[in-house]
């Protein structure tokens, strides 16, 4: 499989709109269109294979699935892995000769889709500070109160910075993907320690999305035991996901309920000890 | 005369929010810019007066971060609040505005990743990759649909209920019964990301002992099920974050730590992915 420059240039416009800081809005741009298993499905359109599209993105949607940015702390950058890690994982699969539904297919993937994304945090950073030049222009404008040029500086200018740290860096890679993907062939064998560690990376990279998460969540030891809990229902019970959803509810329902009386309580004491007065 | 926001600035005000938020991120100013755009119809609806104007989009200057989903309901708290101001009611100036936004932005990031990012996003995604096997488009299509129907309609509802509720929306954000919705989410996001950690992540070893005769005598992945199925999983979550908890370590560092661990970890023959041409 190859991938012509005008696929390699969709695929670019694709990274802009799904990036971090992306041109399509947080919700339709990063937490749709920059999903992998949604990247999966736009990879594979733009390159003719939508079913090795789907099934790398399933398998690189496996790692990145609690990806959280709190705070603009980024782990991992969608837009690598969606639209520079898939169509190269779709060109590698062809190139070993792998099927894309087999378990060395979907490792490989997850491969490249833990390497790409932790290398991509390269262009969220670079996105983030071409961005200060246009907040500059901003607040000069805020300053002179031409608020109309706020929309300019905050939907119109971002495009040049994802022109520099998306377009260009993603159409390149994948337009050379080929290439490179025959380097990496060559000097990394499967069977090496660089391989052998690059996949078990993949496989340990999810434990830091979940530990973000459970960092806001967890403020005492006794806070990870609704976290065990959940982990319990799983791995022990087999309980799947909308499963334990349920159960998670009815027992947050619970400590709602609980709390709100522990809430109106005081209050209905006090307004007991007032009826003692009035006789 | 009672000055009205109009159906039409607010909605143009929710559509600046709801695509712009983070158009123009950058690590000093994260979402201001957003939120300047989402006030700038509100405001030329109430002010006609240029210096009135300026006042009030130099209230909106201050910088602001949270989690965009739920945060909408504090852009919606504002709008109802800079009506408010347009209408000289007494106590809400530049302080109260920013006070009340800046005191609201911690708790509704808290309750946004654990609610939006680390429940509602990895269950939908969860059935989506379900839906998803053998290579089928379905689960994708599941997921666009779904998660942005939630998204918007979800959103637009918080901004106009913010708007509506004003100053005491920030009471039920805040106040105990706030205390008691945020313990409850946060027990929720908790149970659901023990399962999705339990599903979706697999830390396994290849750890095996041989007697002489070559049959594996200890294989310590099975001895580790006996525990608790998953539990090097459990155990590689709970360091991870031990060392950004407890150690400050910066996410970024914690991955450069795994990757030596996976390195030694492979030298040492504890973990191998078994892949072969």
């Amino acid at each position: 499989m190859t991938i012509s420059w005008l696929q390699a240039a969709l695929l670019g416009l694709f990274a802009c709109l799904s990036s971090m800081p992306g041109l399509g809005g947080s919700s339709i741009g990063n937490y749709t269109l920059g999903r992998p298993l949604i990247g999966g499905l736009v990879c594979g359109i733009i390159l003719g294979d939508i079913q090795t599209g789907i099934l790398v993105g399933c398998a690189m949607q496996v790692i990145y699935i609690a990806l959280v940015t709190p705070g603009g702390t980024v782990s991992a950058d969608v837009r690598a892995v969606s639209y520079i890690g898939i169509p190269l994982a779709m060109v590698a699969l062809g190139s070993y000769g792998l099927d894309a539904a087999s378990t060395e297919g979907t490792a490989l993937a997850s491969s490249f889709g833990a390497m790409v994304g932790t290398v991509g945090t390269v262009l969220f950073y670079g996105t983030a500070t071409i961005n200060l030049v246009w907040q500059h222009i901003g607040w000069k404008a805020v300053e002179k109160r031409d608020y109309k040029k706020l929309y300019l500086v905050d939907m119109g200018l971002p495009w040049i910075s994802h022109l520099i740290c998306s377009f260009i860096p993603t159409m390149i890679m994948c337009k050379l993907g080929a290439n490179v993907v025959e380097l990496i062939k060559t000097t990394l064998p499967m069977d090496g320690i660089a391989m052998k560690t690059l996949f078990t990376v993949g496989s340990l990279l999810p434990c830091v999305g979940i530990a973000i998460l459970l960092k806001q969540i967890v403020k005492k030891a006794t806070d990870f035991v609704p976290f065990f809990f959940g982990f319990v229902f799983a791995a022990s019970l087999g309980v799947n996901l909308v499963g334990a959803t349920i159960i998670a509810a009815m027992f947050a329902i619970m400590n709602y309920k609980i709390k709100m009386l522990a809430i109106a309580k005081p209050a209905a004491a006090a307004a007991y000890d007032d009826d003692e007065e009035e006789i | 005369m009672e000055k009205k926001l109009s159906k039409k600035s607010l909605l143009k005000s929710f559509h600046n929010w709801y695509y712009g938020h983070l158009t123009c991120f950058s690590q000093e100013h994260m979402q201001t810019f957003g939120y300047l755009c989402a006030m700038l119809p509100l405001v030329e609806e109430l002010y006609d007066d240029e210096d009135k104007k300026a006042e009030a989009m130099n209230t909106y200057t201050a910088f602001f971060n949270t989690e965009p989903q739920l945060g909408t309901v504090v852009v919606g708290i504002t709008a109802g609040l800079e009506e408010a101001r347009a209408n000289g009611e007494d106590g809400v100036d530049d302080e109260t505005i920013n006070g009340l936004r800046a005191g609201l932005m911690g708790p509704v990031a808290g309750i946004g990743d654990s609610l939006v990012v680390g429940t509602v996003i990895p269950i939908l995604l969860g059935i989506a990759l379900g839906m998803s096997g053998g290579g089928s488009p379905l689960g994708a299509i599941f997921y666009i649909i779904a998660w942005n129907l939630f998204a918007y309609f979800g959103m637009k509802f918080l901004y106009f209920k913010g708007y509506q509720l004003g100053g005491k929306a920030v009471e039920v954000l805040v106040g105990p019964q706030g205390e008691a919705i945020r313990e409850s989410v946060s027990m929720l996001g908790g149970m659901v990301i023990g399962a999705v950690a339990a599903t979706w992540v697999n830390v396994t070893t290849s750890f095996t002992l041989y007697n002489e005769a070559g049959e594996a005598y200890l294989v310590l992945q099975d001895k580790l099920n006996e525990v608790l199925p998953g539990s090097l999983t459990a155990a590689f979550v709970i360091l991870c974050w031990y060392l950004m908890s407890k150690k400050k370590m910066s996410p970024i560092k914690v991955m450069l730590l795994l990757v030596v661990i996976a390195f030694v970890g492979v030298l040492v023959g504890f973990f191998n992915p078994g892949l072969s041409y």
